[in-house]
């Protein structure tokens, strides 16, 4: 451990050159590195992409760009056939990593035959005969070499030159974090504060390192998340140094959650196994809670092992979202739909016993997120009433905790030291520190309840500046949108649905996490993705960010997308 | 897959909630961060609920009391007696008024840089009082309790405001455990808080109703045998004055000749003008209010209507109200509220500055003048212009008659030189004459101007 007696002596001339430069280079360089991160994400060109040709008896060739096709009368099918004899969702027909082809029945009325044989699913071949609704057609996939050109011309995640300047610039920012705590705040944490930033960095460099090494180029989801724990960090620094060790198992632990989630989504079969155990495991954690849990603020959500707190709720979030992505052939099948909400229920079953209204929300949102991506003309009704149950009990539980909430929103003022304090404590700061900030440790927050995760975002305004905190709220945005945005070239609706649920949830935490603490909102105590102190909290965030990286098509993009001899983009 | 692909944008729902969150919250804060900042309780400006820091100087620059940590009065005990009313103790019995009204101004805020300054620049209150003068006035008052003001009355700037008792915020005495009433009302600003019977330097407002009300009042002459009957009851002077002018009655401080000019005027016309004066209204300055004076004619018939003309009866005037009226009779018909807090700066930048306030016009400029010339007459035919160091005095003693009590000298009047255009008032409690208690109070301000 280096020596850090000596830090003192250099303060005054820190205070000096941070009084007339670092103030601004701070937000500069934030900017700039989000600019640079951002602006692929937000304007990645989406080519429309063919993968075959369904070839009619007429000689009519109609294109296929999706991996996961619905073939049937309505108009918002993939493949339309407007024949009476044809469902109107009538079969989906998947292509596979390995540039193979099923096609499987719909539930349909009429069924499906290949080569004359009537089955529930079958494998196509080139020659085969598929026949829906009397009509019959052939699968014509691209060649080998189309495939091989088409991934050539596929928009290319950033360079690893590009990827390691972006990752220059956030160490420099970290380093800058850093020196504001080791030079210009209290010197009585320094190991531990070192130990935090220079573990972040030493995490992110070698995460980079393995993403390189399994040729993937973008790191831009992971640059904007080590970031906002970068910025955590400095809010643990502030408001509890003596924890910074501790956020660094926890963000190793989310790193590890992230590469495994990731990992699990590459195989679209192995990911639909783990659905089974997701399940399982995320109704188990909070009936855990519930057995061994303690009370704490009205909402019965934390375990206590040992000197760690748990929010198993938390993993909760990651489990639903594998619970509630689908591919093609189930989101058509109603019946998976009802087990779906049948799970849900009994997740706010769970929630309603907890008491904790901000994972209760949470979980609500995503879960109407997930039944409206699944639903098609069929479930929306039911699913409406799901979700007006699921508030309703939500709502009848948790009601007396929640009214008091309702009751202080938008009247902090009115009573300021008491059902308004953290609230208005919070603005006076957020205004004290400006857009620029007051400077490593010269905040008041850290006197505050929960300055380091429900009221983070008034942490890192006070001390960092407004600049900084709205553009660490716009990295969020920048994510989610990219989720969407992948949509329009899904390979599966498992990683469409599952990547546009854990955004919603990442957006919704930090929605309510800043706006809650602003009183823009009524304060729920949710945490902010990434930012907020916490480790099940963490582990969370890095969960969903897996699902994001799972959506990411761009070539040679993602490790969380497997890339075929065919499909990959180099000339070995 | 279209289908699902469109259905993603239920997420870009969530991203326009979140954005249009935060365009909400970006214009509050725009709009309200200043409010935020000065709440208070914020916890860059305030500390336990107290002032966090800040230094009040006084009108030489000289720091009287430094806010930040555990509070750092002047380092002369003279100086923390003379101005402890006006900045608060520790203990919280004297409120820090001028820094409560003006913490706004001491912090220097602005919605870029928050309240970040390099340095940190604290809040200077620069105070109108001059510690010289304080120091003077409070020695001059002795162990008498009272109060001595002096105010420019062409701006209204208060340069000297003393009020005894008072004690040293460094050396707190015992207040509780004294018996001796030596800190009778000791937490009270004399000046602002209290009313006092005027006794005859009220006979200036009731010569201002004459002169205003009474065509010719000038002309009036009155016949002093040493009592003036009315109805079954009567007024009285200390020694028959005989034939006399208005002026010479003024000059004499003849309560009979008052007694008549009062049932000349009458008790509506008197009641309506000294309402029209102001003096008794609370007057309010910098946070402070004063106390509002009485003066109520509502049961006041024969000799009674003519004591509340000389300045008993029920009459209360407060010290500070009374200044202002004689300040307008030095300015000529339209005074200035009074002012403490000349500005605040911080660093470089003034927050505040005082501007002068004037009260509308409440006699006539020939009324004024009549006035000052009357009493200018008093201090060059009766108190001696010997006693005031060479300075044009224009003044008028009282001794106000208080029930079984020593009789509290007062004093007040103005300086006509160009270059002191100061009003004063000096009110000592039980100290007897007003001409010999409070003439060498004056001089030693006036010593001090010099």
């Amino acid at each position: 451990m280096p020596d850090f007696s000596q830090l003192a002596q250099a303060k005054d001339s820190y205070i000096y050159v941070y009084d007339t430069v670092l103030r601004y280079l701070l937000p500069a360089l934030v900017f700039l590195l989000l600019w640079r991160v951002c602006k692929p994400l937000l304007t990645f060109r989406r080519e429309p992409e063919i993968w075959a040709w369904l070839v009619l008896e007429s000689g009519k060739k109609i294109p296929i760009t999706h991996w996961e096709n619905v073939i049937g009368r309505s108009k918002r099918s993939d493949i339309v056939v407007d024949f009476p004899t044809v469902s109107r969702n009538h079969a989906v027909l998947r292509r596979y990593a390995d540039g193979s082809w099923t096609v499987r029945d719909a539930d349909s009325k009429t069924g499906i035959f290949v080569n004359g044989s009537q089955t529930p699913f079958a494998e196509l071949a080139e020659e085969d005969v598929l026949t829906i609704g009397g009509i019959p057609m052939q699968l014509v996939p691209i060649s080998r070499k189309q495939e091989k050109r088409q991934a050539k011309l596929r928009t290319k995640a950033a360079g690893p030159v590009s990827t390691m300047v972006n990752l220059l610039l956030l160490t420099a920012i970290q380093i800058l974090l850093l020196l504001g705590f080791l030079l210009g705040g209290q010197q009585e944490h320094a190991q531990s504060i070192a130990l935090g930033f220079g573990g972040i960095m030493a995490t992110e460099w070698g995460l980079l390192l393995f993403t390189l090494m399994l040729r993937r180029t973008a790191f831009e989801a992971e640059t904007i998340a080590f970031f906002l724990c970068s910025l955590g960090m400095a809010a643990i620094a502030t408001v509890r140094p003596g924890e910074a060790g501790k956020q660094l198992i926890a963000l190793l632990l989310g790193v590890a959650t992230f590469l495994v989630v990731g990992w699990s989504l590459r195989d679209l079969e192995r990911a639909q196994k783990a659905r089974y155990l997701a399940a399982v495991a995320g109704i188990g954690f909070l009936i855990l809670t519930l057995i061994f849990g303690k009370e704490e603020h009205g909402a019965k959500s934390w375990i206590q092992l040992g000197s760690m707190t748990l929010q198993p709720s938390e993993l909760s979030k990651v489990c639903f979202v594998f619970v509630g992505a689908s591919t093609m052939e189930r989101v058509v099948s109603k019946h998976n739909l009802w087990l779906f909400i049948a799970y849900s229920v009994a997740i706010c079953g769970c929630l309603a016993l907890m008491n904790d209204f901000g994972t209760a929300l949470v979980f609500f949102v995503a879960f109407l997120v997930i039944a409206f991506m699944r639903s098609g003309s069929v479930g929306t009704v039911g699913l409406a009433i799901t979700g007006l149950g699921f508030a309703g009990v939500m709502a009848l539980r948790i009601a007396p905790h929640a009214l008091r909430r309702f009751a202080t929103w938008r009247h902090i003022w009115e009573d300021p030291l008491n059902a308004g304090y953290q609230q208005t404590r919070s603005l006076m700061c957020i205004a004290s520190g400006g857009l620029f900030g007051l400077g490593a440790g010269n905040g008041w927050m850290k006197n505050n309840f929960a300055a380091d995760s429900d009221m983070v975002f008034a942490t890192v305004s006070e001390e960092w500046g407004l600049l900084i905190a709205i553009m660490a709220v716009l990295s969020t945005v920048a994510l989610a949108v990219f989720a969407v945005r992948c949509a329009a070239v899904g390979r599966s609706s498992f990683y469409t649905i599952g990547a546009c649920t854990a955004a919603s949830i990442l957006i919704m935490q930090v929605m309510l996490n800043v706006l809650g603490t602003v009183d823009a909102l009524p304060l729920t105590g949710v945490t902010f993705p990434f930012l907020s102190n916490g480790g099940t909290s963490m582990i969370c965030a890095w969960g969903l960010l897996g699902f994001m990286k799972s959506a990411d098509t761009r070539q040679n993009a993602s490790f969380a997308v497997r890339i075929t001899k065919e499909g990959r983009d180099t000339d070995e | 897959m279209n289908r699902v692909a469109s259905r993603a944008m239920i997420a870009m729902v969530l991203v326009l909630a979140l954005l249009g969150g935060m365009v909400f919250f970006c214009a509050e804060y725009i709009s309200k961060a200043k409010t935020w900042v000065q709440e208070p309780g914020s916890p860059h400006l305030y500390q336990n609920g107290k002032i966090a820091q800040g230094l009040i100087l006084d009108a030489d620059g000289a720091v009287l009391l430094d806010l930040s940590g555990n509070k750092t009065y002047a380092p002369d005990a003279q100086v923390r007696k003379a101005t402890m009313h006006w900045l608060g103790d520790r203990t919280g019995n004297i409120a820090p008024t001028v820094a409560k009204t003006y913490h706004e101004a001491m912090v220097l805020y602005d919605i870029a840089n928050g309240i970040y300054s390099y340095g940190s620049a604290k809040g200077r209150v620069h105070l109108t009082l001059s510690s010289r003068l304080q120091t003077a006035a409070l020695k001059a008052l002795g162990d008498r309790k009272g109060t001595v003001a002096v105010y420019n009355y062409r701006t209204g700037e208060l340069i000297c405001a003393v009020t005894t008792p008072t004690y040293d915020p460094d050396n707190m005495p015992n207040i509780a455990a004294d018996t001796s009433g030596a800190y009778e009302g000791v937490y009270m600003n004399r000046f602002l808080q209290n009313t006092y019977t005027p006794g005859s330097i009220f006979k200036i407002v009731t010569l201002a109703v004459a002169l205003e009300s009474i065509p010719d009042a000038r002309e009036l002459t009155f016949s002093c045998d040493g009592e003036y009957e009315i109805g079954s009851g009567k007024v009285t002077c200390e020694s028959r004055h005989g034939q006399q002018t208005l002026k010479q009655a003024f000059a004499n401080s003849c309560n009979c000749a008052f007694a008549e000019l009062v049932t000349m005027v009458g008790r509506d016309k008197l009641q309506q003008y000294v309402e029209l004066f102001g003096i008794m209204d609370s007057v309010s300055f910098d946070g402070f209010e004063t106390k509002r004076g009485n003066f109520d004619l509502s049961d006041a018939y024969n000799e009674n209507l003519c004591w509340s003309g000389i300045g008993q009866y029920t009459d209360l005037i407060n010290p500070c109200a009374y200044l202002r009226f004689v300040g307008a009779i030095a300015s000529g018909g339209a005074g200035y509220d009074p002012y403490v807090v000349d500005r605040v700066t911080v660093g470089k930048k003034t927050t505040y500055e005082a501007k002068p306030i004037r009260q509308g016009r409440i006699m006539s400029q020939e009324t004024a003048a009549t006035i000052r010339e009357y009493m200018r007459n008093n201090v060059a035919s009766k108190y001696g212009d010997e006693n005031f160091l060479g300075f044009t005095v224009c003044a008028k003693t009282g001794t106000a008659q208080v029930k079984g009590q020593k009789s509290n000298a007062m004093f007040t009047g103005f300086l006509l030189d160009e270059k002191y255009p100061y009003a004063f008032i000096v009110a000592v409690e039980n100290a007897g004459y007003g001409r010999t208690v409070c003439v060498p109070i004056v001089a030693a301000i006036l010593k001090e101007l010099e």
